[in-house]
């Protein structure tokens, strides 16, 4: 886990990662959620609506933006404040997403960072993008 | 920038921050005014005026502001 602090951080700082979608995710977020929408859970269903397999949760998805903030940028540090998501392409499971974010903006008066981050499947597609602000707490 | 041009471009942004396209505010407009001002859309507007205008406000600063004129006055002065 990387534990930025406020003064190291600056306009243009970048981290990523990488993460593979399997359906062991696609359960377990079935089971916390809810969600039972045919679209995640039914392949069958997926396909006679153009997908080309039953597709990954965006919510899912968009839990690596947690982690990124989280645990990369700015890290231990951190509290998550807003973020402003759109969805751009279907992920689907085996796809492997690469979760990129870069400081865009610092409130230096309140220590708050704005995020502009990106998800990428194994095609380097861009699946979704989000403004996120996030906070940097003391130590 | 006229005292009323920067009024104006901190209502967009007072409309913008909370999703009120007929929002009007005033120069003794403050927090207990407004519903939805509350700690984070609080930074949220300092970050957008920071951003729209160019400018960047000191926390010492933006602790004695007492109401909107007087964040519309001292971004007055930043602007000079």
């Amino acid at each position: 886990m990387n534990s930025y602090k406020f003064d190291d951080i600056s306009v243009g700082l970048e981290e990523h990662f990488s993460v593979k979608v399997d359906a062991d995710k696609l359960d377990k977020f079935l089971e916390i959620s809810g969600d039972t929408n045919p679209l995640h859970t039914d392949s069958k269903y997926s396909k006679s609506k153009g997908f080309v397999d039953r597709v990954a949760y965006g919510m899912l998805t968009s839990s690596f933006y947690s982690t990124l903030v989280g645990v990369y940028l700015p890290g231990k540090y951190c509290i998550l404040q807003s973020i402003d998501i759109q969805f751009s392409k279907p992920v689907y499971i085996e796809d492997k997403l690469k979760i990129s974010g870069k400081v865009t903006y610092i409130n230096e008066s309140y220590k708050q960072l704005e995020i502009k981050a990106t998800i990428a499947n194994q095609e380097n597609k861009k699946v979704s993008k989000a403004t996120i602000k996030v906070g940097v707490m003391g130590e | 920038m006229t005292r009323k041009e920067v009024f104006n471009g901190v209502q967009d942004i007072f409309r913008d921050i909370f999703d009120e396209d007929d929002m009007v505010i005033e120069d003794k407009t403050n927090s207990d005014d407004v519903e939805e001002w509350d700690s984070l859309n609080h930074i949220n507007l300092v970050s957008a005026i920071e951003k729209e205008f160019k400018i960047k406000f000191a926390l010492v600063e933006l602790m004695t502001l007492k109401d909107v004129g007087a964040m519309v006055d001292l971004m007055m002065e930043k602007l000079k």
